[in-house]
């Protein structure tokens, strides 16, 4: 099933192009984590810290995904 | 860009410190704090900003803690806008105005709403350098900054 992507500021570095991507039936945040790490091994240490958020409310690792969840990664905030 | 301002607390036009106090003949404390783009960061001399904001999100979650604000403290007035797009040294990133009868929930409220502002807000600043480079803030590392 697909997910859509939401990539910001340093991380959106790391996946210019990246819009949506296929994930299984089941799979968490977790799981996404280690396939976006898997597609650009240089982004594991922003993903690291970076927060994701489904459908605009933040989420953690065991949250799992659904066919057209909207997936935003979110580094570290540097508001202000 | 008209997209963005029906968005209350995120803007893309600058922001300005008002003269005119909130019409609340109740409030007898107004604090009023302003994020200025500085022209030095870390030893480097910065020439200009860009904030990226995840705006919707960033919106809603300004207008929690707000809400949240008003929980802690008796306030007869809180607000914060924060600015996204090109910024230059000197202009205002952030404001936060706080409003109540008597100056430490107006002080106290202001502190903590633009603290969690900075820290949880998805808002995100990049520096760009007189050398030509540029780089995206690392985040709140700096508690006190």
């Amino acid at each position: 099933m697909d997910i859509q992507l939401l990539f910001f500021a340093a991380v959106k570095d790391h996946f210019p192009d990246l819009k949506k991507i296929e994930v299984s039936e089941g799979d968490s945040i977790l799981h996404l984590r280690n396939i976006l790490t898997h597609t650009n091994p240089g982004s594991e240490s922003i993903l690291k810290v970076s927060r994701f958020a489904v459908n605009q409310t933040i989420v953690g690792d065991n949250f799992v995904l659904r066919e057209g969840s909207v997936v935003a990664v979110l580094p570290p905030s540097s508001g202000g | 860009m008209s997209v963005l301002e029906t968005y209350s607390h995120i803007s893309s036009s600058p922001i300005f410190v008002s003269s005119q106090m909130p019409d609340i003949p109740e409030i007898g404390g107004f604090v009023v704090f302003s994020g200025i783009v500085r022209n030095l960061n870390e030893g480097k001399k910065v020439t200009h900003l860009e904030y990226e904001a995840y705006a919707p999100m960033a919106n809603e979650m300004i207008s929690s803690i707000l809400a949240d604000a008003r929980k802690k403290w008796d306030l007869l007035h809180a607000n914060c806008i924060h600015r996204i797009g090109k910024l230059e040294i000197s202009e205002i990133a952030v404001i936060v105005e706080t409003g109540s009868m008597h100056r430490a929930e107006a002080y106290e409220s202001n502190r903590y709403i633009i603290d969690r502002v900075k820290h949880e807000v998805p808002i995100w600043k990049k520096e760009f350098y007189s050398d030509g480079s540029s780089q995206w803030s690392k985040g709140c590392v700096h508690e006190s900054h």
